[in-house]
């Protein structure tokens, strides 16, 4: 609770509250999320706009075998009480039946250790298609100098094979001292190799693409956001043929 | 740019865009520090950023000309000035600190700019 309320001190307002099931141990069971009004009776208010903070729940499936990958295709029904479904592959076939096939929002990048596989391009092609986003975390950079070394060139080498698309950078913070706020996260992009506009996207737009590809999953199609358009439409293309006309002349 | 251009030129105005013309980039951080120990003196705050710079970017890093311009004690916090083709280097490397004399710490960097004079206020602490 300490850490939600640091986020919202820092400028963030959208908080996902992961839940992590590993299933190297057996029995593993997926148990209801924790309702985030039970946290806080009243969300407070994200700074300079009227809205308040909205606190979403988040599921990380570490799957080390194909057999794990069942779960997510039955029915179970504690499954579609999570907001976003993320999946954290250990191995090269797991990656690419996790970009390919499985019905999930993110896929997480290890950071904590060099990589038993190399990215490739088709996989991550398809994922890009797909609307899947791929995750890098930037807390254990904090903590050890080791795995910083290994965050950075994990990164680089993911950014090699997509070109900075589709990026998402989270804390996995446990304490609040260990997060940071949306502009530092945004220049640690620029550290791993994106372009400015992109590191800011990986903040702010991408995270937003990922929630509404969560939305998605529990309505049948798809997600319409309606936007109001200024009526400017018709004007424009009537000027358009006028400019033509005076480069002619 | 048509029609905008050749406004501009009836009224003889000369338009320049300068980029990247400021030498330096301006920071204002604060250090949090949750537990009630000792807190850093002006010198001890620039070792932790040297120190900071050195863990994340090596010598080279560690290099960068960073001045300390104002350090208060009591907020912790301090205005530091770089030369603006390191600010990304000693940005990333303040975002990144983790320990201080093994105290969990953070740094928050409040305001950036390239110049001074915009640091003085603060658009998110205007009390609506």
């Amino acid at each position: 609770q300490n850490i939600l309320t640091v986020c919202f001190s820092v400028g963030y307002s959208v908080v996902a509250l992961n839940h992590v099931i590993d299933f190297k141990e057996k029995k593993q069971e997926i148990i209801k999320p924790v309702s985030p009004s039970e946290l806080f009776p009243s969300l407070p208010i994200v700074q300079g706009t009227s809205k308040k903070i909205k606190v979403l729940t988040r599921l990380t499936l570490i799957v080390s075998d194909p057999s794990h990958c069942n779960l997510l295709r039955s029915t179970s029904a504690n499954i579609r009480l999570y907001d976003i479904i993320a999946v954290f592959p250990k191995t090269e076939k797991l990656f690419h039946i996790a970009c390919t096939t499985l019905d999930v929002d993110l896929v997480c990048i290890n950071v904590t250790e060099k990589l038993p596989f190399y990215f490739r391009r088709p996989p991550v092609n398809m994922a890009i298609d797909r609307g899947i986003y791929f995750e890098l975390l930037y807390t254990p950079a904090i903590k050890d100098s080791t795995m910083r070394r290994y965050t950075i060139s994990n990164a680089i080498s993911l950014m090699q094979i997509c070109k900075g698309k589709n990026i998402v950078i989270s804390s996995a913070a446990e304490r609040p001292l260990e997060l940071r706020g949306p502009y530092d996260v945004a220049n640690l992009g620029l550290l791993f190799g994106l372009s400015e506009g992109e590191a800011k996207a990986a903040v702010s737009t991408n995270c937003r693409a990922a929630m509404l590809h969560g939305e998605t999953r529990k309505s049948a199609c798809g997600v319409v956001y309606t936007v109001k358009k200024p009526r400017k439409v018709e004007e424009e293309e009537t000027a358009v043929p006028a400019c033509k006309k005076a480069k002619t002349q | 740019r048509g029609p905008a251009g050749r406004a501009m030129a009836a009224a003889a105005f000369e338009r320049r865009v300068l980029r990247r013309a400021a030498e330096h980039h301006y920071l204002r951080v604060r250090l949090e520090l949750p537990d009630g120990g000792a807190r850093p003196n002006a010198a001890q705050f620039k070792q932790l950023v040297v120190t900071a710079l050195k863990e994340l970017h090596g010598e080279v890093g560690a290099a960068l000309p960073v001045d300390v311009l104002t350090y208060e004690e009591k907020t912790l916090s301090a205005i530091l000035r770089v030369i603006s083709s390191g600010f990304v280097k000693l940005w990333s490397a303040l975002t990144l600190l983790g320990f201080y004399q093994n105290r969990r710490c953070a740094f928050r960097v409040l305001q950036t700019s390239p110049f001074l004079l915009a640091l003085s206020g603060n658009s998110r602490e205007l009390v609506l």
